[in-house]
């Protein structure tokens, strides 16, 4: 029973999009079929449950260390031999009760900063993590500042309409939806 | 033959260098001569560089060993689909494939627009055999396919055995003809400056190559995110890797392009900025081809480069640049167009805002990819970038996307009334709000992916209410609700294509949510009979097997896949010794439904057979980012399609 919920959702989906609002409260259905719709996104999330946190301390270090042999892979997920005994010794020290920077700092002095994935946020390479904000920022202020000079600039009204020639395209409506 | 071979070669660099003489002589003095000569030469060149392709085709296929391309790309063992394949495998044939592509390219152009643009053609023509001069110089002096071997071997080094596997035999040819399809607007804006006229019709003209470039590079990307999963044995699809990045960055462009050029074309603002995004995305496509073939990051990608090729690639790049700005900046005074806004609010405000996100996002992946080459330079020490960093960077700009892409289509030209925005809005906010809350119920509890869901639910939303609204309109018409949406949807392809192709996107995105947000894995030891559990599933180990295959050595585990309650599936994961390789190869083991997939790979096993250690994982929703290409793909179609004609209107009354 619980398999065919998604299928009747799939079908009643464009059904109700489409379907006749009412006249008086016109965007209801949207409303409804939208909420199916999450309904069908939501429904996988069902299936979730906590994970071991130990084993999840030790993924989300290991995914922020890069496995030495591999072309571009986190240790996480790395297939390689070398990466699951890096993940066993993680999962050793944790146990232990040390702390991940401290686990960090033990990689880093061993094979150099090139092991971590996530520039350390101080000295130079924090400009790994200044330039793209100062990108985003720099462009969003940019561009504000520009479209307010447009703005300011214009006129500031639009094209008026003439009357006649609106009064012909409300007749041709008229006529065709009559026609 | 293969002096033959790069005896075409060399002929296409001269016929290039000619036709570009030809063409910019018949275009100045303007002559029809020059130009008709050019348009041979165009046509020429296409032919001598399918020789080339059909040379190297054929010695792949008859294993002539002789040519020291196929002695390291391919071996008699190799399979004929990757022997064909082998042509893309490596860097001279990758090129080789560009220049065909881009010849290919250059003689539909010819053919479909010697009518429609007598007086531009030629500039165009300059342009592409100016592009089409560079890799065949590269070709002919610094990598040839056609270089000889002696003694000849006896048997090939066989093609990469990563390679070996379908989605490799199609990704690198639709990626390449996204990055070739992008020279073809640059060339017409280039076309547009040296010519000195500068109105939007290049723009339209182009609109349909910008487009389907654009489209093939966005598959290029999904096919190779779909090798990536299903090759590499890591259970993810997307690495953010340097090539990968590399091939991301001019789609981030192009999508900018794609969206800027309408105000330009409906309102004539924003000229010289259209110019630069084509500019800067056609640089990218040289960057990213540069990045691959030079070997300069590590990558999964690199091949074996050499220096001349990595020097060639960047001055090229920089000529590029330095030409086309110059060009731009020389016309500028030609190019002022009479900006106006009328409100902070409007459509084009809104397409300024999706510019500068995707414009940021390229900037900052741009950087994260260079970083560690910046490093090393300055500081002289080894860094890294990675995925982590990526999506930390990434994650905002992409949720400015998503809100985007909900306003945009809707909200109005020029200004956007309060009363617009709430007539457009209002719903679909509420919707999205209530599916959040929805959301949250049903056990979606990372604020990143409850986000993007609420973000995306917002986004059909709109598209829907914007439907329903034309539909309601044209119902009575048309005779029923279904017509009326074909109908209303056939005269405005552009604008409802981009609909489905926004559909797709979302789609791509919630599948990308779920699947970053909600993985699980697990890896675990196990002997025969033993059994693994996550999730709802259960995997059993069976037993090992080997074989000798024709170009590798195989270690099968099998194992059986249980749901909570009946046996699901047989799954057999495998490791693949190849000779040329030091590491084995992962063969994964995969079980999809739509709401996830079932990933096993095997990590290790015991040489007497009595354990193997396998990684099983459940990634949910990866599937949606498969199925959204292929919506991006229906969308893309359609939009494509010619709009449907109306009925010739009567002639009503007086003007």
């Amino acid at each position: 029973m619980r398999r065919l919920i998604p299928v009747a959702i799939l079908v009643l989906l464009p059904v109700t999009l489409l379907a006749p609002a009412d006249r008086g409260r016109p965007g209801v259905r949207p409303l409804v079929g939208l909420a199916l719709f999450l309904l069908l996104a939501g429904f996988p999330g069902v299936v979730l449950a906590e994970k071991d946190a130990l084993e999840a301390r030790v993924h989300s270090l290991a995914a922020e260390l890069r496995c030495p042999v591999c072309q571009n892979l986190s240790v996480a997920d790395s297939p390689s031999e070398m990466a699951r005994q890096m993940r066993d010794l993680i999962r050793e020290r944790l146990r232990q009760g040390e702390r991940p920077e401290a686990v960090k700092a033990y990689f880093v002095e061993r094979y150099g900063e090139w092991i971590l994935l996530l520039p350390p946020p101080r000295g130079f390479p924090l400009l790994a993590w200044i330039a793209p904000f100062l990108g985003l920022v720099g462009g969003l202020a940019g561009s504000f500042l520009l479209l307010r000079r447009w703005v300011k600039r214009s006129p500031g009204t639009a094209p008026e309409v003439d009357p006649a020639y609106l009064a012909r395209v409300r007749r041709d409506m008229e006529e065709r939806k009559n026609g | 033959m293969a002096t033959v071979g790069h005896w075409s070669l060399l002929l296409g660099l001269g016929l290039s260098l000619y036709g570009m003489l030809a063409a910019w002589l018949g275009a100045r003095r303007e002559s029809p001569a020059g130009a008709a000569s050019a348009r041979a030469a165009v046509v020429g060149l296409f032919l001598l560089v399918t020789i080339g392709m059909a040379i190297l085709e054929w010695a792949l296929l008859t294993d002539d060993f002789g040519l020291r391309y196929v002695a390291l790309n391919s071996s008699r063992g190799t399979p004929i689909l990757y022997k064909i394949s082998a042509l893309w495998g490596a860097l001279e044939g990758s090129l080789l494939l560009w220049e065909w592509l881009l010849a290919g390219f250059a003689v539909v152009v010819v053919l479909l627009y010697r009518a429609r643009h007598p007086d531009l053609l030629p500039y165009v023509i300059v342009v592409l055999l100016a592009v089409s001069a560079f890799f065949l110089g590269l070709m002919a002096f610094f990598s040839s396919p056609f270089e000889q071997m002696s003694p000849i071997p006896a048997d090939g080094r066989g093609l990469n055995p990563l390679l070996e596997n379908p989605g490799m035999a199609f990704h690198p040819p639709t990626l390449y003809l996204g990055y070739v399809g992008f020279t073809i607007p640059y060339a017409f804006a280039m076309a547009g400056l040296l010519r000195g006229k500068l109105d939007a019709d290049w723009i339209g003209s182009t609109r349909r190559w910008t487009v389907t470039a654009w489209y093939f590079l966005s598959m290029g990307i999904l096919f190779g995110a779909w090798w990536s999963y299903r090759v590499l044995g890591w259970g993810g699809y997307w690495a953010w890797d340097p090539v990968e990045n590399a091939s991301l960055l001019p789609w981030l462009t192009g999508t900018a392009f794609l969206h800027s050029v309408m105000i330009q074309e409906r309102r004539g603002m924003f000229k010289v900025w259209n110019l630069s995004l084509i500019i800067l995305t056609f640089a990218l496509t040289l960057f990213g081809t540069f990045l691959t073939r030079s070997g300069i990051l590590s990558s999964v990608h690199a091949f074996a480069g050499s220096p001349a090729i990595g020097t060639s690639f960047l001055a090229f790049i920089a000529l590029v640049l330095l030409v086309s700005f110059g060009l731009v900046a020389i016309r500028s005074d030609r190019l002022k167009a009479p900006v106006e806004l009328d409100s902070m609010l409007s459509r084009e405000s809104a397409f300024v805002l999706n510019n500068v996100i995707l414009l940021a996002a390229t900037f900052s992946v741009f950087f994260g990819t260079v970083y560690p080459l910046l490093s090393e330079a300055l500081r002289g020490v080894k860094a890294s970038v990675g995925a982590p960093f990526f999506t930390l960077v990434n994650f905002p700009i992409l949720v400015v996307l998503l809100l985007l892409m909900g306003v945009g289509p809707l909200i109005a030209w020029r200004r956007a009334s309060p009363d617009n925005l709430k007539r457009n809005f209002l719903l679909p906010a509420l919707g999205a709000l209530a599916a959040g809350l929805l959301i949250i119920v049903f056990g979606y509890r990372d604020p990143r992916v409850v986000l993007i869901l609420i973000l995306s639910a917002f986004v059909l939303g709109t598209m829907t209410l914007d439907l329903s609204r034309g539909v309601r309109a044209r119902r009575t018409t048309d005779g029923g609700t279904l017509p009326a949406l074909r109908s209303l949807m056939a005269r405005n392809r552009r604008r409802y294509g981009g609909f489905i192709v926004h559909l797709g996107v979302v789609v791509l995105f919630v599948g990308i949510a779920g699947s970053a947000g909600y993985g699980r894995q697990l890896e675990q030891t196990l002997t025969p009979g033993e059994t693994l559990e996550l999730g709802h599933y259960r995997v059993r180990f069976e037993g090992l097997s080997a074989a000798e295959a024709s170009s590798h050595f195989r270690v099968t585990g099998a194992f059986t896949l249980f749901n909570d309650t009946h046996q699901v599936a047989r799954l057999e994961t495998a490791k693949l010794y190849y000779p040329r390789d030091q590491q084995p190869m992962a063969e994964v083991a995969i079980r999809s439904t739509w709401r996830e997939d079932f990933y096993l790979v095997m990590t290790d096993f015991a040489r007497d057979g009595t354990s193997a250690t396998v990684k099983a994982m459940v990634n949910p929703l990866v599937g949606w980012i498969w199925w959204g290409g292929g919506i991006i793909t229906v969308g893309t179609l359609y939009a494509l399609l010619p709009n449907r004609r109306r009925k010739p209107a009567q002639p009503r009354g007086t003007r």
